[in-house]
């Protein structure tokens, strides 16, 4: 017994340390926005936000926003974002379910492909796709940020994949003599079954529009467009010193994912889960 | 599962409008590009007059530059230490996890939140936490009468930072994939192996951890893939510097490219690059055959 209790003080010893380990810095990013220069830059270091509180609480963020349009990039981000995870929760579900319900010819071998490309890394074809955008006149725009995670969804096809082949057949077969069209099958029997699914690779979905980088940087030249990603890099390299105003940026460029994350945890958690079994 | 037509429920032409938009993205998107990768890396490019066929000398240049080599060694460094690192983590935290403690799933999304945030906002403020003299962990070092090292100045530990952030950030995904992986063990066999006197540690090292193999080949074949994704983390932490001590192969791809316009040279990199890729999973597979077990 005082051994068992022994191992669980243990084990929640370790639990709150690995907590720590992992949320520390989001709330260092958070203290330092409420720092003024003259802290970050004094020591001893100081660990309680000389601002926060105070006269000149949110300083950092009326500058970020005021001066360095954090607001319009967030929205920008969120535009994409959105409209690239609804390309994918459109298209995926399709594509998934005439792999998983029809025979036709190079099923197998086009199944093949799109797992082979998973592999690939993106710098791999990422010059070729640049000169396509250039000569489509797409630079500048959100299309090659857009179309590409759009068109070329291959892990949200087997996601829905695995989701379809695990419905009852029952069901299946009741529309089919329902004499219900394959279409009306795939949306309104199938797909209403995943809307967990449908759920978690949107916010999959958004969240890697949201966090990638190489496309922005390669493609959006025009300050007006920027990603708050490529934003705050941007932002970066230009103060490398002012950390208070760089960590702010990160603040506002992490805080919409989280608060999101928040919410959704238990949904992406579980569904990483269903998807590792599945490996 | 098996698909008896035993009459049409679709014309012929459905399933080619339903995967349509991907069957576009994968040829246009996808093979396309990776077939003119190959092509133009026998050429000498600047992406905007023609490109000019000239043979191997991409790839002779290549190999008989010591930066080049430097930069695969790095590559191959921090996938090892990535793989090795992330998996370790991942299944320390999955063990740690799988405990039935009252507001678990608060330290399960705690763990897992760095996950789902941007690489460049988790490498900026990783650089403020190990910047020399005002940063936090050089502070509490001193405290503890230990003067630390350059994290990210130093060219020798550099890569061995960015890869400890980048583990950082992922473990929590490798742990959600091993607590499936240990949840999917079914409760007799850990019993009877109690029952049959296992002490804990053999409990971990000859039951669990055999059972969880094929998690643990899924979870390898994941952080291999994963191990390549750092752009993201060497743009904003140190730009593959100092002196090339973190260019890696994904990063020389953009900086040949798009900084230097060598887009012939940084081709040959990217297929250097899908070489690697190819090698590690060709070996992956092979190794799978003698290891991992179906799951039951």
């Amino acid at each position: 017994m005082v051994a068992k209790r022994f191992s669980r003080t243990v084990i929640i010893i370790l639990l709150v340390l690995a907590a720590l380990v992992s949320i520390f810095p989001f709330i260092w990013m958070l203290a330092n926005s409420f720092m003024s220069e003259d802290q970050i830059f004094a020591l001893p270091l100081k660990f309680w936000p000389d601002k926060l509180f105070r006269k000149g609480m949110w300083d950092n963020y009326r500058e970020v926003f005021s001066n360095f349009s954090f607001g319009l990039y967030t929205w920008n981000s969120f535009l994409v974002s959105f409209l690239a995870a609804l390309g994918q929760i459109i298209v995926c579900p399709m594509a998934a379910f005439a792999f998983a319900k029809m025979r036709f010819h190079g099923r197998k071998a086009i199944y093949t492909l799109l797992l082979m490309t998973l592999m690939i890394p993106v710098q791999v074809i990422i010059i070729p796709e640049y000169y396509l955008m250039m000569k489509l006149g797409w630079l500048n725009t959100y299309l090659p940020l857009i179309i590409p995670s759009f068109l070329a969804g291959a892990f949200g096809t087997f996601m829905f994949i695995s989701v379809f082949e695990a419905i009852p057949m029952a069901l299946f077969d009741a529309a089919v003599i329902d004499g219900a069209s394959a279409y009306k099958i795939l949306w309104r029997v199938y797909f209403p079954q995943a809307t967990a699914s449908t759920a978690t690779l949107f916010i999959i979905a958004f969240m890697n529009n949201w966090n990638d980088l190489l496309r922005p940087l390669l493609y959006i030249i025009k300050p007006t467009l920027f990603t708050v990603t490529m934003g705050l890099t941007r932002f970066q390299n230009q103060y490398t010193t002012k950390w208070g105003l760089i960590l702010t940026g990160s603040v506002v460029s992490v805080l919409p994912l989280i608060v999101v994350y928040i919410f959704c945890q238990r949904y992406i958690i579980e569904n990483q889960m269903s998807s590792g079994v599945k490996g | 599962m098996a698909i008896k037509q035993k009459y049409r429920w679709h014309s012929r032409l459905t399933p080619w409008i339903l995967i349509l938009p991907t069957l576009i993205g994968l040829v246009v998107f996808r093979l396309i590009p990776i077939v003119s990768s190959l092509v133009l890396s026998f050429t000498k490019w600047n992406l905007i007059t023609d490109p000019k066929f000239i043979g191997v000398k991409n790839y002779t240049e290549l190999f008989s530059d010591p930066d080049f080599w430097k930069i695969l060694g790095n590559t191959l460094k921090i996938t090892a230490g990535y793989v090795v690192g992330g998996m370790v983590f991942g299944l320390l935290l999955a063990l740690l996890v799988n405990n039935r403690i009252k507001g678990m799933n608060f330290f399960r999304a705690a763990i897992y939140m760095p996950v789902i945030t941007s690489a460049v906002a988790v490498g900026i403020v990783w650089t403020r936490i190990l910047g020399p003299k005002y940063g936090i962990l050089d502070f509490l070092l001193g405290k503890l009468g230990i003067t630390a090292p350059y994290w990210l100045q130093d060219p020798n530990l550099a890569i061995w930072t960015v890869t400890f952030v980048q583990v950082w950030k992922m473990s929590g995904y490798y742990m959600i994939l091993f607590l499936a992986g240990l949840q999917a063990i079914s409760k007799e066999v850990i019993e009877a192996s109690v029952v049959d006197g296992a002490t804990p540690a053999q409990r971990l090292f000859r039951v669990t951890i055999p059972m969880l193999s094929p998690t643990t080949f899924f979870v390898l074949t994941v952080a291999i893939m994963d191990a390549f994704k750092n752009f993201e983390l060497i743009y904003a932490m140190t730009k593959g510097g100092p002196q090339n001590a973190t260019n890696t192969l994904v990063y020389s791809v953009y900086l040949n490219a798009f900084s230097y316009n060598r887009v012939g040279y940084a081709e040959a990199i990217a297929w250097v690059l899908m070489l690697v890729v190819g090698i590690l999973t060709v070996f992956n597979f092979y190794v799978k055959k003698y290891w991992a077990q179906p799951l039951e």
